[in-house]
């Protein structure tokens, strides 16, 4: 009996251990001390056992009985306590209810992530107005008085305001570098800022041509700079921007507003200079037009070229987006369609 | 353009084992965009010569023949072929397999099987001139026609490209990146660069030296726009085919050979970039005139337009009329015909804007005039008077020149600059060795000289049109002939003076922040200018609207004096695809008034100032949730941009605001927005079909962003505040405001009530008409105590009375 006793005990401490739930321990607590229960029973043959081994039994199995309501009591706290009030059958699978969560234009978060880049190099940023004069955007720049772009066919005129003196003559900005020279002509040379805003050609449009599109303007002013330094910024800028080291390489260009002007390639990141369709097979992709300020240019800023010289990029913005994601026609980006615009996040 | 290597290589010796590759890189780089560079010769493989020994008749055929063909190997081939001039002893074009070719010169190319044709077997193809991309240069009348070689000196098995000179690399230049080098449109200006990157002679073109003759009259009207102008009267010519190499160098740079008289001027032209014109002789009355064009002047062009002419024209002309209009094209009247057998060849210099103004003017534009356009030096003339003589002189032995003038009013000055080696050092940042630069300039035409200090430099003519004319210019040529990519990297150097503090900078990218990324909007960009039914439904009136004079269309020529028009035709594209949706826009708006300028006195510029519209659009049936909404995002802006808050106000109805729904917003006293639901009559104008939507637009410009963060530290309550909600129900005409100022105590009172809070506003079911239930939220609590329940009764019974004598209501307890 004392062997029975022992194994009972050994076995019930296991079961009510192992339990998992409420129900689950006192099923263990029938089959071990209810009525019918295997200590239940031990009690129950009791009397059938010689009458001096009876007290010392009797108190061994009611020692047994009370260590396993112990463990039973034991247990079921800890049970309740670990127990959910939440129905097994609750779905952790469902997706999660997110908040409403906006967006930026994909071409400000490009515009914000140079300025971050540029400001990171001490450089201001500016912004001057979108309806200039003649006198801004093309005199000060070293365009000849006959020059193509100045003609109706490629800048946007304001009625009433599309003749006379180049002073009075107003259209809106055909590009960003007219506003560099306000820039220039309000501060004190060495100058380091960016200028980012959108400009207007009067153009057909197409997947890869619009009427109005962005421009991102660097600039830098100092004594003594050469082109050189111009590669290292803009090499900087543009790994910090896709974040990855990125080729850059500047070649022959013109333009009137700068000399010597140059072309800034940059490494096709597609098929890393390899050549693929994205770049025309050359490996290269032109991303902007460079160069040192036209004299004639920094003389209308009221800086002497004799003294400073500087670096100056315009980087085409919906070009550097469109690259970023695959984007394949500009027109998306004035499209007002959110369907796209929300795959920015 | 195109660029024959061949052709160049007449004028520059390049090396025969040079990298083509690395050579359109160098060009690339140094001067001019190569686009591609193409293997003329590679299109011509497995495309040989046969002979046509025997010419039989096809079994199952009538049309086809069966040729036996010598191609070079040992067997003779059977080749099907349908053609119609097939002679035996004849030189035939065979594609053999493996070749492409294109199918009656249409289609994509396909490669060339062995095949049966008709039951017979058949070796390759003999070709038509079409099928291996030769019609230009073999004409036939025939559609079954087979190209016929046997003019040319070649043996059976020749590839086809070599018997015809066709091995030679085409360089596609791009247009774009030598608007400014009018020396470079022609063979020789590239030669000529060819030969300063690689240092290589560059073959001169001897000059042209007229013999005794009669003096043709010419006569310069306008010698502003007409510097130089050379007219030859040249006899004893005639119409006939040039030469075939010729005419396949013009050709292969994408020109069609026309005739020998007119294949000389653009050979003349695609050689050394300066058009010439050739005038049949007989139809020319009496002199030649440079002139401007009278008004309404009339002239028929060579392909046949019909111009009516205006006094910004500039002419060719005779005793008669129009002969040509200078610089685009000649007149159909005087041009070469089968007849001419002498010709009044026109060698001249015309003003570069003339030109360019001209050939759009007509939409005209043509290789001449794209090439005048450029500012083309002349100088030049002399060049190509020389080529063109020696080339008639070539064709036509018997040729003589009878009349002859040289028209050069004013020479063109040559720009002289001075260059000193301290400035170039310091802005090339390293001292590039004298003997290169003097011989890299040398060869383009630059007379240098060396001074104490540094160079003087006479530029040539072909840059001395604009092109070259300050030091800064010489700096370029020094830089990009000595290699871009040989300047070593030097990095950018910094000096703080302070940190960068842009507050308003900052300012607008908080908002946009804000309002994308807390507010949960989406940023939209639109055009500046307005579509005119949008601009009815929004605007009042368009006075003081600015305008495009040419706008992009009809119905968009008023740009943006709002941002709302365009905002709503955002909402228009987009409630297809959303039942809700909240965007914003900042930009520019402009406006016919306040001209002035902070940068010029003497620039007037109109009002324009940086604005920022918002659109919430949603559901028709709860436009308040929709409006509360909105108002929350705006009323919480200032809090997390740092910048003074705004009030709202019920001043000025915006036009196109609902009657009722509708705020003005405030900064201080100064009125910089509305906030308002889109009226039904401005929402069906605009054809919003089916949503509502709160407008929001707020004068940027005026936001005052905090210099710092400017919150002060408030004790955290040392006791519990208290929370008690009240209902009651009051008329559905009292608004919140007036409830909230009736319980809220006055500053002065040491009153434990804090603050009121709304909670609820319901009208519905057991609600009376006419009236709203509203729960209001007491927040009460002592700095000194914690409250027993009785104290916060007292000051909810306070708020009661207060609110039952405000409203005349019984406000009980609960």
């Amino acid at each position: 009996m004392k062997e029975k006793l022992d194994l009972l005990l050994r076995e019930g401490a296991a079961k009510i251990e192992a339990a998992k739930t409420e129900s689950e321990l006192q099923e263990i607590k029938g089959a071990l001390l209810g009525k019918q229960g295997a200590v239940t029973e031990l009690l129950k043959e009791l009397p059938k056992l010689d009458v001096s081994l009876r007290p010392e039994m009797g108190k061994a199995v009611n020692n047994v009985k009370n260590l396993l309501t112990e463990q039973i009591e034991g247990k079921r706290e800890e049970l309740k306590l670990k127990a959910s009030e939440i129905s097994p059958d609750f779905d952790c699978t469902l997706p999660g209810i997110k908040p409403r969560i906006g967006g930026l234009h994909p071409i400000t978060q490009m515009c914000y992530d140079l300025n971050d880049a540029f400001r990171s190099m001490g450089f201001e940023i500016f912004q001057g107005p979108e309806i200039t004069s003649e006198y801004y955007a093309f005199d000060n720049l070293n365009f000849p008085p006959n020059h193509p772009a100045r003609e109706s066919m490629d800048t946007y005129w304001l009625e009433g305001h599309d003749s006379g003196e180049a002073n009075e003559k107003l259209c809106l900005r055909p590009h960003l570098t007219g506003g560099s020279v306000r820039y220039m002509q309000k501060h004190k040379p060495p100058y380091r800022f960016v200028y980012p805003g959108r400009v207007y050609r009067n153009e057909t449009t197409d997947a890869r041509h619009e009427r109005a599109f962005f421009q991102y303007e660097a600039l830098i002013v100092d004594k003594d700079l050469t082109y050189t330094s111009g590669k290292v910024m803009i090499k900087s800028i543009l790994s910090k921007v896709f974040g990855q080291d990125v080729p850059v390489r500047m070649r022959a260009g013109f333009f009137p507003f700068v000399e010597p002007g140059f072309e800034i390639d940059m490494g096709c990141l597609v098929c890393g200079g390899k050549g693929c369709s994205v770049c025309k097979h050359v490996g290269w992709i032109e991303i902007m037009p460079g160069g040192t300020p036209h004299p004639n240019v920094l003389r209308a800023a009221g800086v002497d070229p004799d003294e400073y010289t500087g670096f100056y990029v315009n980087i085409g913005l919906d070009r550097l987006v469109m690259m970023r994601y695959g984007v394949d026609d500009v027109r998306l980006f004035h499209g007002t369609d959110l369907r796209f615009l929300e795959q920015f996040k | 353009m195109k660029l024959s290597l061949n052709w160049i290589k007449d004028y520059v010796k390049i090396p025969e084992n040079m990298d083509l590759k690395q050579l359109a890189y160098d060009l690339t780089m140094s001067t001019v965009e190569v686009e591609g560079v193409h293997d003329l010769g590679k299109q011509f493989d497995g495309i040989v010569v046969g002979v046509i020994k025997e010419v039989l008749p096809h079994p199952n055929a009538d049309k086809l023949r069966v040729c036996k063909v010598d191609i070079g190997t040992e067997d003779i081939k059977d080749i099907v072929c349908g053609g119609s001039n097939l002679e035996v002893g004849m030189k035939v074009v065979v594609a053999c397999p493996g070749a492409m070719v294109r199918w009656h010169g249409e289609g994509e190319p396909v490669e060339i099987k062995n095949t049966k044709l008709r039951g017979v077997a058949s070796f390759g193809m003999i070709c038509a001139a079409v099928e291996v991309g030769l019609a230009d240069l073999f004409p036939t009348e025939d559609d079954h026609g087979i190209m016929d070689l046997s003019a040319f000196d070649c043996e059976a098995g020749t590839p086809v490209a070599r018997a015809l000179g066709l091995e030679d690399m085409i360089l596609e230049i791009d247009n774009k990146s030598m608007t400014n080098r009018p020396d470079l449109w022609g063979h020789y200006g590239i030669a000529r660069e060819l030969a300063a990157l690689y240092d290589l002679p560059l073959a001169p073109i001897p000059a042209y030296t007229p013999g005794a003759c009669e003096e043709y009259d010419v006569r310069i009207l306008d010698e502003e726009r007409c510097p130089r102008y050379i007219g030859a009267k040249i006899e004893g010519l005639g119409v006939k085919p040039s030469p075939f190499e010729m005419q396949s160098r013009i050709w292969r740079v994408g020109m069609r050979p026309i005739n020998a008289l007119v294949d000389v001027t653009n050979y003349v032209m695609l050689a050394v970039g300066q058009p010439t014109h050739v005038f049949d002789s007989t139809h020319i009355v009496d002199h030649i005139e440079v002139r401007t064009a009278n008004e309404g002047e009339k002239l028929k062009l060579l392909n046949d337009k019909d111009l009516e002419l205006t006094t910004d024209d500039l002419v060719i002309a005779d005793k008669e009329g129009a002969v040509a209009l200078a610089g685009v094209m000649g007149g159909a009247k005087d041009s070469v015909l089968p007849t001419t057998d002498s010709v009044i060849l026109e060698v001249a210099n015309f003003d570069s804007k003339t030109v360019r103004r001209t050939a759009l003017r007509y939409d005209n534009r043509t290789e001449a005039s794209s090439r005048y356009e450029k500012a083309i030096d002349p100088e030049r003339c002399d060049q190509a008077l020389s080529l063109a003589m020696r080339l008639f002189s070539e064709l036509y032995p018997e040729m003589k020149v009878t009349a002859f003038t040289d028209k050069y009013p004013n020479k063109l000055v040559k720009k002289e600059i001075d260059v000193d080696f301290d400035w170039l050092d310091r802005r090339l940042g390293i001292r590039v060795p004298e003997d290169i630069v003097k011989k890299k300039l040398g060869t383009m035409g630059f007379e240098v000289t060396y001074t104490d200090e540094g160079m003087h430099i006479v530029v040539p003519t072909w840059r001395s049109t604009g092109d070259v004319s300050i030091k800064a210019d010489i700096m370029e040529e020094v830089a990009r002939m000595y290699g871009y990519e040989n300047f070593q990297p030097t990095p950018i150097t910094t000096s703080f003076d302070s940190a960068i503090n842009q507050l308003d900078m900052d300012l607008v990218r908080k908002v946009k922040e804000y309002l994308a990324f807390r507010a949960g909007m989406q940023e939209i960009f639109t055009y500046p200018w307005m579509t005119d039914s949008f601009v009815n439904a929004i605007l009042p009136t368009t006075d003081g609207v600015l305008s495009l004079s040419m706008p992009p269309s009809p119905t968009e020529r008023y740009l943006k004096s709002t941002l709302l028009p365009n905002i709503c035709k955002a909402i228009v594209k987009n409630e297809r695809n959303f039942d809700e949706f909240a965007i914003f826009e900042e930009a520019e708006i402009f406006r016919d008034t306040d001209y002035t300028s902070e940068y010029s006195e003497i620039e007037k510029l109109p009002y324009q100032r940086k604005h920022l519209g918002c659109a919430f659009a949603g559901k028709s049936e709860n436009i308040q949730a929709l409006f509360r909404e909105a108002k929350g995002i705006i009323e919480d802006m200032p809090r997390y941009t740092h910048m003074e808050g705004f009030n709202f106000r019920k001043v000025e109805k915006p036009y196109w605001a609902d009657e009722t729904v509708w705020l003005n917003i405030y900064l201080g006293d100064e009125k910089i927005g509305d906030l308002a639901l889109l009226s039904k009559k401005a929402a069906l104008a605009c054809d919003i079909k089916v949503l509502s939507a709160i407008l929001v637009e707020l004068d940027m410009d005026s936001f005052k962003p905090l210099r710092s963060r400017t919150n002060r530290y408030v004790r955290v309550p040392e006791y519990p505040t208290n929370e008690y909600d009240i209902s009651f129900l009051v008329d559905s005409s009292v608004k919140w405001s007036e409830i909230y100022s009736a319980v809220l105590p006055k500053k002065s009172d040491d009153n434990l009530l804090r603050e009121v809070l709304f909670v609820d506003e319901y009208k519905g079911k057991q609600i009376p008409e006419g009236k709203k239930s509203i729960t209001l939220r007491l927040v009460i609590g002592s700095g000194e105590k914690t409250l027993t329940g009785a104290e916060i009764e007292t000051v909810a019974n306070g708020a009661r009375k207060k609110l039952s004598k405000a409203f005349g209501i019984d406000v009980r307890t609960v």
